[in-house]
């Protein structure tokens, strides 16, 4: 059997595992293991050995617990929950009025907090039944804030960037600094979408005018977070800091907000301190195990026949990329996002790079693929945690239905990245 | 078990904030006044090592490992419980492979007696130690639900395998985010504006 076969094989055999249910992390590294030990026996133990403590040692990768926390912190102080208000007086007056605070405050939340669950339940709990009142259909309301929860991702500080950094030897700097463009203008397609949608369809929800001078008194509610975001990036596009560092400094910066604030308890700290531990032993549990069959794909020489394989077929740029948008959708519709990229990084890279695209640019590509599976069922994560949230009794019908439209603007959005390269490259060019 | 929970939690959260503190100190001495505290990032890469250790037990117990429940879900009881039976199977294999490999790390580091190549030199082997220690407990609490699955299944009981070890769905993680945000009194009686 060649090695482009048993790489097919082993990849078709790793997905229908963790469809069958079997946990993600595991699957990858006794897979892993498996192969390495058939080919170099006990050798590939005390290889994966180093590579384990490489990778959990590695300082690049504390940035991911420190995000973490500085998201839990920011959400469970409440500091989160009151910029909807803010939103909401800044943004009800447009065509569309709330679906747009939906997608402003998700695209702030989501800077903050890398939880796709958190922000999701967090907005529509404050937004849902305010939604239902006011008269907006349903479809759009929950459409809107499950593509809004999918921003996180995009939008630095995330943690699905420090990955793909670290496993393909990419600045994450750079990375976060790439994402900004891509996700405010992304943000601005959905909010076009609704506007354009609001005045042909005739939704007309007007709220009231909310006098200036309440709206510049509700502006406190963003500045925390606001803060926190400037100095965060602002320390990384200046160079000031790492990554590791500006998440280090957000942290302590959150922590003396919260301390102002009186809300620094020590219920508080325990509760954030839970959750942050879960998330993070979730999250590099499934990185530290792509690393290892990231190993085991060199040292078998897999990698690089697959490599070899897929160019052989002389497939412009274009082409494998149109191929991959394909691939991924696919996947995104039935796996978890998380681990639908850490799998697929160490066979795609290697290909798309011997092509001759953009590493950070690719970085970014991957991430609004993992957007789209987000959203795309019948595996949506959004979808039905928005489902899970809505106050009436309908069917996830309606979240599909809502959610669709923004699943075609990110493929559109993607072919925009493709055609101008720049929105993505010209900002971590220039820094 | 909730209180090993919470003290690996307390464990993992000082670590991380203590870390963030010596950080954010270095990185203003470094860039405000131009000195560096040596070594800083070093110690981020131990934290990480402890922390992400304990992490790992965490997540087991909370069973926030993923996995996915498309098939899964649609199984009957059965087929639910022969999975959920290898699912932690392979959770405490890996557990194990972990704990063996740190074992080879550290044992490397002894006999060739390795220090960091860093400022401070550090001999690996002691924050080796640590990070073995760590793993052991992953290795020693998937090993505990490794024998828990075996015993419920040879047992018959799939009732309590099908309850305890499925895929922990975001229905249910859905349910925590919610709990806590009602705890944490979200709302939305403070809305600006009315609608006309």
């Amino acid at each position: 059997m060649s090695m482009v076969a048993v790489g097919v094989v082993s990849f078709l055999a790793m997905v229908l595992f963790m469809l069958l249910g079997m946990p993600i992390a595991t699957v990858m590294l006794l897979l892993a293991v498996v192969g390495g030990m058939a080919a170099f026996g006990e050798a590939f133990l005390i290889s994966g050995a180093s590579v384990l403590w490489g990778t959990m040692s590695e300082n690049g990768l504390t940035s991911i617990p420190l995000f973490v926390l500085l998201g839990e912190l920011l959400l469970r102080s409440g500091m989160a929950d009151r910029m909807y208000q803010a939103f909401a007086a800044w943004l009800g007056r447009l065509p569309g009025g709330l679906l747009h605070t939906n997608i402003g405050c998700c695209a702030l939340f989501a800077a903050t907090s890398g939880s796709s669950v958190a922000t999701a339940a967090t907005i529509g709990t404050v937004a849902l039944p305010s939604l239902q009142r006011h008269g907006y259909p349903m479809s759009a309301s929950l459409g809107s804030l499950a593509a809004g929860g999918t921003l996180g991702i995009l939008i630095p500080p995330s943690v699905n960037m420090i990955i793909y950094g670290s496993m393909t030897n990419n600045s994450v700097g750079k990375l976060f600094i790439a994402g900004i463009i891509p996700g405010l203008l992304l943000t601005g397609c959905f909010m076009l979408y609704i506007y354009i949608m609001a005045k042909t369809t005739g939704l007309n929800v007007v709220h009231d005018p909310v006098p200036l001078k309440e709206r510049l008194r509700l502006l406190v509610n963003i500045t925390q977070p606001v803060v926190i975001f400037a100095i965060v990036m602002g320390s990384l596009y200046a160079g000031i800091a790492t990554a590791t560092e500006s998440a280090a400094l957000g942290v302590v910066v959150a922590l003396a907000f919260i301390g102002f604030s009186g809300k620094l308890t020590t219920t508080l700290m325990q509760a954030c301190f839970l959750s942050s531990a879960r998330t993070t032993g979730m999250i590099l549990l499934i990185t530290t195990a792509a690393f290892v069959l990231n190993l085991a794909l060199s040292l078998t020489g897999i990698g690089e026949a697959l490599t070899k394989w897929v160019t052989s077929f002389g497939l412009s740029k274009t082409a494998l990329l149109l191929a991959l948008i394909l691939f991924y959708l696919l996947l995104g519709m039935f796996m978890d996002t998380l681990s639908m990229m850490v799998a697929t990084i160490p066979l795609t890279y290697p290909i798309v790079t011997a092509v001759g695209v953009d590493p950070i640019w690719f970085g970014i590509f991957i991430i609004i693929m993992c957007e789209l599976g987000l959203i795309t069922p019948p595996v949506g994560m959004n979808l039905f945690v928005v489902q899970g949230i809505r106050p009436d009794e309908g069917s996830v019908g309606d979240v599909i239905r809502g959610a669709f439209p923004y699943a075609i603007i990110m493929i559109l959005f993607t072919f925009l990245l493709m055609a101008f390269p720049q929105i993505v490259t010209f900002l971590p060019e220039n820094m | 078990m909730k209180n090993l929970e919470k003290v690996a939690a307390t464990l993992f959260g000082v670590v991380f904030v203590l870390l963030s503190f010596a950080v954010a100190v270095e990185t203003t001495m470094r860039k405000v006044f131009n000195v560096s505290l040596q070594g800083v990032d070093e110690l981020g890469g131990y934290a990480l090592a402890v922390g992400a250790s304990l992490a790992f037990t965490l997540a087991l117990l909370s069973r926030a490992h993923i996995r996915i429940d498309l098939i899964h879900d649609h199984l009957p009881q059965g087929p639910r419980m022969v999975l959920n039976v290898l699912a932690m199977l392979t959770i405490t294999a890996t557990a194990l492979l972990f704990m063996a490999m740190a074992f080879y790390s550290l044992r490397d580091s002894i006999v060739l007696n390795s220090t960091a190549q860093t400022p401070w030199a550090t001999p690996i082997k002691y924050p080796q130690m640590v990070w073995f220690a760590c793993l052991a407990l992953f290795a020693a609490v998937a090993s505990g639900y490794g024998v828990r699955v075996l015993w419920l299944a040879f047992t018959g009981r799939g009732d309590v395998l099908v309850r305890d070890y499925s895929p922990r769905g975001a229905k249910e993680e859905l349910k925590e985010e919610l709990d806590d945000a009602k705890a944490r009194g979200v709302d939305v009686a403070a809305l600006p504006g009315k609608a006309k």
